[in-house]
Formats: C-alpha cells, structure tokens, sequence
C-alpha cells in the first residue's frame, strides 16, 4: 500500500487540518475490558476453580452422558402426569397472579392512581418480585404441607409482582385521549378505566398472561424439586441416582418438547392478540381455509 | 477490464433481471447505466462484484471469471472494487473514521482487524480518503450526526479506502437533494479524472447522466437497448430505453 | 323524544351489529353451568339428562342469534335424549372402574348430537367445520369421563358404584363435572367456528383448564384460610430470625452467612460474563442477517431454544450430577442459564439492524466474521449492555436457588437449615437474600438509566 499513498495527490483539496483523534473511545474500552475481566477473575479464585477442575470436567462430562445415553422412555406414562400436574399448578399460578395482579397494576400506574398510592404499590409489588419462587415456597411449605397447593401459591404470588409491574407499565403507556374525552363528557372515573383504558391495555395484558404462563410452567417444574408436586422431583430424584439417570434424561426429554410445544402455540395465540391479525403460519392458512370459507350473510348489500 | 459476456441473472423465483447481456468496459472508463426501476441496473452493478447469482454467459472482471468464482477469490475481488450505496449503507453507531477503515478489512491481518489495532498506514490511507472528498474534519464524529450529503462522502470514501480499481455507484444520488447531488457526482468525476479509477455508476435522473457521463448503458427489461457515447444520444433513445416519452420526473430539474 | 330527527332522511342500509365478544363469554359460561345445572338435576336419567342439556345448548346458539328454527330445535332435543341415554345405558352396564373400553363406546353416542348441532348450524359452517363439530362434542364426553375419573373429586368416582338405582352425591357431582366440562370446550369451540372468532374457544378452553387445574392440585380456598389463620403459631418459629450459628456442633456460633453469600455472588458473576460472552457467537449464527448458511442457521435456532425450556435449576441438576455437588457446578450451570437468555435476546435484536452496512462490508472483501464485528456488532452493542446487566440480575436471583440442589452458594445453605427445620436460621438467610435481590435490581436500573 505504499505506491497508492503517493497516487492520491492533495492539491485540490485545502490544507485542512486533521482533527487529533480522541482519546476517550480508547480509555473507554479499556475500562470496559477491566470491568468485564476483573470481577471475572474475582469470582474464578474465588470459586476455587483450578486448572484441574477443568481438566476433568469433559471427562466428567462424558461420564453423564454415558450414564444418560439411551433415554430409558420406560415411564413416559408416569412423566406425563407429573408435567400435567405442574401444568395445573402453573394454569393456577397464572389465575392468581392474573386477576391480583389486575387491580393492583392500576393502583400502581402513575396516569391513573395518585402518588400516595402508586408509591406503597410499587413497593409492595418490587418487594414480591424479590422473592424467588423456590424460596417463597420453602416459607409456605411448612404451613401448607407438601403437595401442588403451595407451590400454586408461591408462583401465584410471584406472578402478581411480575405481572403488577407490566400491568402498570401497559396502563402508563396507553393513549389519555380517550380518557380525557370520557372525562370531558361528564364521565365518571371508573367510566373512564372501563371504556378508556381497559381496551386498549387488554390486549397487551392478555399477551403477558399468556408470557408468564410460558414462564411459570418452568417454574412449577422446578418447584418439584423441593416437594411442591410436579415434574421437578422426579427428574431430581431420578438424577440422584446413578441407575436411574437414563430414566430422569427421558424425562427431562419429555419435558423439553412438551415445553417447546405449549411455548410455540402460546407464542402464536399471543401475536395473534397483539397484532389482532391471524398468523401466518401454514397450519393456520390450513385452519383458515377448511373452516373459514363462508362468513354469515351480515353485510347485505 | 469488465466483460459482459452473454451475462444472465436470475433471481431465486424466476424473475430475469439481466438478460444476455454483452458489454466491455476499459480501464479508467466512467459508464454510466439508466433504465427504469427494474429494468436491471442495480443486477448489472452486483454482477460485478458477485453479489447476484449469474446463471448465463461469463462475467470477467480484472481477468477474474465471476460466476463460480469461490468465496476467496470473490473476497480478493471485491477487495478491489469499491462500492457506494443509494443508503449510503454506513454504521451509524460507529465514527466516520471506523466506517471508512472497513474499506481496509480485506488488507489487514485477521487479529488486527479483530482487536482493532489497525496499522498506521492504513489509517493514512482512511484519512486520505476523507481528505479527498473534503470531510475530514469530520473524522471522529459519530456517522449518525452527518447530513445525508456528508455521509454519502463518507461512503465514497470508504470505497476509496479500498485503493479500489472499480467503482461501483448504485443510485449515489437518489437519496439526496439538486446541490448535493451535483457535489456527490462532481466528486465522482473528479476521482474518476484524477485516480483514473474506472467508474460504473446506476443514475435515474438523465439530465446527471448527461451532465456528467462519458459513455451510456441503456437497459430496458434486463436487456441492453444502448451502448455508445453520451454525447451521441438523443431524445429518440431515451424514449426507447424508457419505452415512453420523457416526463419531468425523469430529470432532476425540471 | 331524542336530539335527532326522526324524520332526517336515510340514506343505506344499516349494517347488522356483531354479536360482542362479551356474548359469546357470557354464553359459553351460561352453557356450561346450565348444562352442569341440568346434569346435577336429572341425577343421571339420560333421556332426560340429553333431551335438557340439548335445550341449553340450543337456547344459547338462539341467545347468540346462531340458531334460530324450532325444527333444528325439536332435532337438537331429540338427539340429545338419544346421546344421553345411550351415554348412561353404556355406563350403568360397567362393573368395575370406569376405562377407555367403556368411555369411549359411552361417548360415542354423543356424535348424533354433535351432528344435531352441526345440522342446527348448517349456515356457518363449511363440510370440515361442521365434522369438526360433530366429532368434538363426542371428544369433549369423552375426555372428561375417562379423565375427569382422575380429577379430583371425580377420582373416587371412577372406583364406585354408578349403577345402583338412586345416584350417589358423588354420582351428581360426576354428572354435574362432564356436562360442565364437555358442554364448555364443545359449545365454545362450535361458537367459535360457527362465528370465525376465536374468542369463544379460548374462553372455553381457559375456563375448562382452570376447573381440572383447581380440582386436580386440590386448590382450596378454604384451606387457604384456615391455614392463613393459624400462621401466627408458624410465625414464631420464623421470628426472630437468627443470624449467627455454630458451623460443626460445640464450636462457638459465628456468622456462617457471609462465605455462602459471597460465593453466591461469584457464581452469579461468573456465569454471567462467561454465558454473556459465548451468546455472541450463538446469536450472530442464530439470526437471520449474520448468519453464514441455512444449516448453521438452523442449528444454532435449535439449539437455542431447547436450552431455553430447561430451567436454572435443571442445569445445576445436570452439572451436580456430571461435576459434583460444588460451586463449579453452580458456575456451569449459570453459564449455561446466561447463554441460554442471552442469545435468544441478542439474536432478535439481531434479526431487526439494518442491513445496508453488512452489504457495504461485504462489498469491501472482508470476511465473515470481519463483517459481523465491524457492521453488525455496533448496531447491537447498546443493547447488549443492557441485556448483560439483566442477566446479571437474573443470575443473581438463579444463584440463590441453584445452591437448593446442592451447587454451591447460599441456596445450600437454606437447603440445609430447612432439613433440620431450623426457621429462625431459614428466616436470616431470605433476609440476605431479599436485600441483595432488591440492591441488585436498583443498582441494574441505576446504570441502564445512565446508558439510555
């Protein structure tokens, strides 16, 4: 590249000055590169993580495999209802923390509610969310015994602090417009909420229910683990035991798809809802065109 | 130095946006293409450097066959060609001086590129570019806060970072206004004369394409209608390359 | 009488008002309850049981302006007296549990009522439709007497008597459970076809898994209460919670918190960093603009979405039975978490840059991953950071519970306090974990405040 510098002559352009190239992209990587390596270092020593730690992980690694490999589907049968169960507890987590979670996002949106109570709202719902679920289970457990019912409970709880906070966000960000047009015609508050707010937040509301399903299912099935009924313990108890590792990776199969099935119709129905137009996928032009032929004579022309 | 021969491109879907198509090009020529939207321009620009599927004829550029050519050997060559876009195309997150150092990705070692310690050299060879469409006092200013006249230069000058031996110009000026547009093209020239850097550029408005062009290309339905000197074309083959009469929407003033 | 003219002139036709979406809710439910109703009122009679659910159904699809011919209404009734009589006949003939050889003769019989309905509604629906109808309210009988024996109240069910003449209470709440259940998800998804809205399905559908969710995890309110009354005795064992204890029997009570709690927060920040580190390959491959070829595409997208479903603590599971019971463990399977979340979030970012500045690299010569870095890599980067700074946040909370299962951390310490039922100990350690989730989550917004 040395011939091309002297090919370029200068003599139409000025004698501009080149601008000194900033230093501050230069400290700011450098920061950044100390930021991300340091605590990294930091929680490496401190994890006591040695070189030969790592070296016989793959082995390790190959071992499980080996233990795992060939999923024992023997007792698919029994798998299904333990993901049935932690579906039901999931379905009621959601209920919960659903119609809870309604109310209380309104009393949290700054546009609606007034500061005194948005303000202990919010907290209360931040301070829900700071609770893992497993942990809000281990407190429920003991006074509502083992079993699916208390782990319900602790999502349940959990999806209302989540679900709270979007609600409130979805109402925040809704057009005033309409609000202030109700108002204007000598409506009442809750008039106002009713036919407002209400349909136009609904169905971003109704899109994370649906989300927090998705998320709750993988919530109860860890729940399992320590007693709150469903899939959890059995994958934990299976994987505890070296015999019967083969059948616990069958079950973690198991749960894998049915999973990816129930996020991918969800996920569906939820754009569905948001976008208020049929997806596109090929089973619903399929759906659309054996059942959608014909719509009732409404427009008579 | 470009050698169109009997080129045809398909698209996936079988749409025919240049078809047989022969035409050469020597070193240090400046060609400028017209058409209608469709009619192949752009398909003529990225068979040049590979980025349409050729399916028909040859296209030999710098004595390099481009249909079949491997993905190193098509690299090599459009480390050679320079390229400038409607949309400009820059990162506008990044500073004008790293959007013109991609111009140098294809010369630098692979672990320079990749921590971003570029060689000396090359970053003269960026501020030279800069230097020469007159911007570079702009150099370490985010792309994002330029006009769009300024980041157009700023992609030229990319491409001329490349120390390119073609330039292709795809539409440089359809998304500017009359002045800048009259720079952009005055500065295109000017490489042209000045580096002799042969230049093939995608115009829509004919009254540019007459102001600044040495040789047309008429295309019309991937087919090419007119090939000869600028100066040579009248009404007539306007009308024939357009497959209507002139309307003031083709000229850029009217 | 009103502001308006009566006598204005008009001009068209006015058009037909829609049924609301509130309707057909409100008639999916008084369908369902009614036909409940009825079941729990004929005491399983099934020419009556059929004949009565039948006039139900019909008054809702004439409510909902579907039906309206007192002849179809006449076929409904009389088809569903058959349907039920059939249904109960079959039954009452069984000796011992009720099993798929039995419900499914038993429900088959429902198909001449679904045929019924279908007929009713010949008008709005298309062939499939209507043998979509047809077949599901068979399948809808079906489904909840084979399975409705395994749903709660209903379980003891499957193991008694219905025959015997007069019908047990048990014996009404089976009659009251399969209409309730069957009428909802058949009536909702024949309103929802005869109507092209899905409204009516998906109510249908989420009333029908709300009362098999609550009956089966034996959901009681009831419960709920009695137990919330008594939680003051529980109380004291959480309250006060204790801070310091003895690490081994006989030695002096020292906090034995802080270790646990630090190597929760390396975990966290190791899987992080690590996780967020390799997702960028991850998502660069799994999205469609950077991506090199349709194989790696695909497999990446794959990949990505099967170690999305298993959860944080199904990886500590994984690596404590490959590694051991150890904080490495625990760091593994956070990076495993962390990429996971990661390059699901990175590749959609991905999927939306623009695409002019990839053309342009490429344009120059450079090479793939030369592309990636220089075109693609900035347009994403801000929202990288953020995301980075989530994951963080999540790691921390996943950190806490992965330690349950024995991957290190301050989780194994709850773990191990909750086993010997120690709730005062329990209560300290969720106070050190609810402050440093809340310390975290503000400090989180604090810097993506500063960012945007």
């Amino acid at each position: 590249m040395t011939d091309s510098t002297e090919l370029w002559t200068k003599d139409d352009t000025g004698p501009v000055i080149r601008p000194d190239e900033p230093r501050w992209p230069k400290i700011i990587r450098w920061i950044a590169v100390i930021v991300i390596i340091g605590p990294l270092i930091w929680g490496l020593l401190g994890l006591e993580i040695s070189a030969d730690n790592l070296r016989r992980a793959p082995g390790q690694m190959w071992n499980l495999v080996q233990q795992v490999w060939p999923p024992d589907f023997s007792e698919t049968g029994r798998t299904f209802e333990k993901i049935l169960e932690s579906l039901y507890v999931a379905w009621i987590a959601t209920i919960i923390g659903a119609t809870l979670s309604f109310p209380l996002g309104f009393l949290a949106a700054t546009n609606i509610a007034p500061r005194s109570v948005t303000l202990p709202v919010r907290s209360l719902l931040s301070g829900i969310r700071a609770f893992p679920e497993l942990v809000l289970a281990i407190m429920l457990i003991p006074a509502f015994g083992l079993g699916p019912f208390p782990g319900a409970l602790a999502i349940g709880i959990h999806s209302i602090g989540t679900l709270g906070k979007l609600t409130s966000e979805v109402i925040e960000g809704v057009d005033e417009g309409p609000i202030e047009a109700i108002r204007a015609s000598g409506g009442t508050r809750m008039q106002a909420m009713q036919f407002g707010v209400v349909p136009q937040a609904m169905p971003n509301v109704l899109a994370y229910w649906l989300y927090r399903f998705e998320i709750n299912i993988r919530a109860s099935a860890v729940l399992g683990v320590i007693g709150a009924g469903g899939i959890g313990d059995e994958i934990y108890s299976r994987f505890l035991f070296v015999p019967d590792r083969s059948k616990g990776f069958a079950a973690l199969l198991v749960m894998i798809a049915t999973v990816l099935v129930i996020d991918a119709i969800s996920a569906s129905v939820r754009r569905r809802i948001i976008t208020g137009q049929p997806s596109r996928s090929m089973m619903a032009r399929l759906m659309q065109r054996l059942f959608a032929k014909k719509r009732p004579a409404e427009t008579s022309s | 130095m470009i050698e169109f021969t009997n080129a045809t491109v398909v698209y996936p879907g079988g749409l025919k946006a240049l078809d047989d198509v022969t035409v050469t090009i020597e070193p240090g020529e400046f060609v400028v293409v017209v058409g209608l939207s469709g009619a192949g321009k752009s398909t003529m620009l990225r068979a040049v450097n590979g980025f349409v599927p050729i399916v028909g004829g040859s296209v030999k550029v710098l004595d390099q066959e481009v249909r079949g050519a491997s993905n190193k050997d098509l690299r090599g060559l459009r480390s050679n060609i320079g390229m400038i876009f409607q949309t400009f195309n820059l990162v506008n997150r990044a500073r004008v001086m790293n959007n013109v150092l991609m111009g140098r990705l294809a010369q630098v070692p692979r672990w320079r590129s990749t921590l971003g310690m570029w060689p000396e050299d090359d970053k003269e060879l960026a501020l030279q570019a800069l230097e020469r469409v007159d911007i570079i006092e702009k150099a370490y200013i985010r792309a994002s806060d330029l006009s769009g006249g300024q980041q157009q230069r700023v992609g030229i000058a990319r491409a001329l970072a490349q120390d390119p031996k073609i330039l292709l110009a795809d539409e440089p000026v359809a998304s500017l206004d009359p002045v800048t547009s009259h720079m952009v093209m005055r500065d295109l020239q000017r490489i042209n004369r000045d580096l002799g850097i042969t230049t093939l550029i995608n115009l829509h408005f004919l009254d540019l394409a007459r102001a600044y062009g040495k040789r047309l290309i008429g295309l019309r339905d991937g087919k090419l209608v007119y090939d000869g000197d600028i100066a040579d074309v009248s009404d007539e083959v306007f009308r024939d390359i357009y497959g209507r009469a002139i309307t003031p929407d083709d000229l850029l003033e009217t | 009488m009103t502001a308006i003219d009566a006598a204005a002139p008009v001009s068209g036709v006015r058009p037909q008002e829609p049924t609301s979406s509130f309707r057909f809710v409100v008639g999916a439910i008084v369908m369902g309850v009614g036909a409940a109703i009825v079941g729990a009122a004929t005491l399983g009679i099934g020419w009556l049981w059929g004949a009565a659910t039948a006039g139900v159904v019909y008054g809702v699809l004439w409510w909902l302006g579907l039906a309206r011919s007192p002849i179809d209404a006449g076929i409904m009734v009389i088809a569903g007296a058959v349907s039920g009589q059939w249904f109960v006949a079959v039954l009452d003939g069984r000796a011992g549990p009720v099993d798929i050889a039995e419900t499914t003769p038993a429900a088959l019989g429902f198909v001449v009522f679904g045929a019924a309905v279908a007929w009713a509604l010949r008008h709005r629906l298309t062939v499939a439709a209507a043998a979509l109808v047809t077949v599901s309210w068979a399948a809808a009988v079906a489904l909840p007497t084979q399975y409705g024996v395994g749903l709660g109240i209903l379980a003891d069910l499957g193991r008694r008597e219905l025959r015997e003449g007069v019908l047990q209470v048990l014996g009404s709440s089976f009659f009251t459970m399969v209409p309730l259940l069957a009428v909802l998800f058949a009536g909702s998804l024949t309103v929802a076809l005869a109507t092209k809205r899905a409204a009516p399905a998906s109510v249908g559908l989420a009333v029908v898994m709300s009362v098999i969710s609550f009956n089966m995890i034996e959901f009681s309110v009831v419960e709920l209460f009695t137990q919330a009354s008594q939680i003051g005795d529980l109380a004291k064992e959480f309250w006060p919670p204790t801070w310091t204890w003895p690490k081994t029997i006989g030695q002096e009570p020292t906090n034995v918190i802080i270790d646990p709690f630090i190597e929760t927060l390396q975990i966290a920040v190791v899987g992080a960093t690590l996780g967020c580190l390799m997702a960028l390959p991850l998502a660069f491959m799994a999205a469609r603009p950077t991506t090199p070829d349709e194989p790696t595409y695909w497999g990446a997208k794959s990949f990505m979405n099967v170690i999305r479903t298993i959860p944080d603590l199904f990886w500590a599971i994984i690596f404590t039975a490959a590694v051991g019971f150890n904080a490495f463990a625990g760091a593994l399977a956070m990076v495993f978490f962390s990429l996971a979340i990661m390059s699901k979030l990175l590749s959609e970012t991905v999927d939306s840059i623009e695409l002019g500045p990839l053309e342009a690299a490429r344009a120059t010569g450079s090479r793939h991953a030369q592309v990636i870095q220089y075109a693609a890599l900035p347009q994403v980067l801000p929202n990288y950071v953020a995301y980075a700074l989530y994951i963080f946040e999540l790691n921390v909370r996943a950190s806490v519970v992965i330690g349950i299962v024995g991957a290190g951390g301050i989780g194994r310490l709850l773990n191990e306090q909750r086993n010997f039922f120690q709730w005062d100990r329990v209560m300290a350690i969720v106070i050190v974990i609810f402050v440093t989730v809340i310390l975290i989550e503000m400090v989180s917004i604090l810097i993506r405040r500063r960012l945007v």
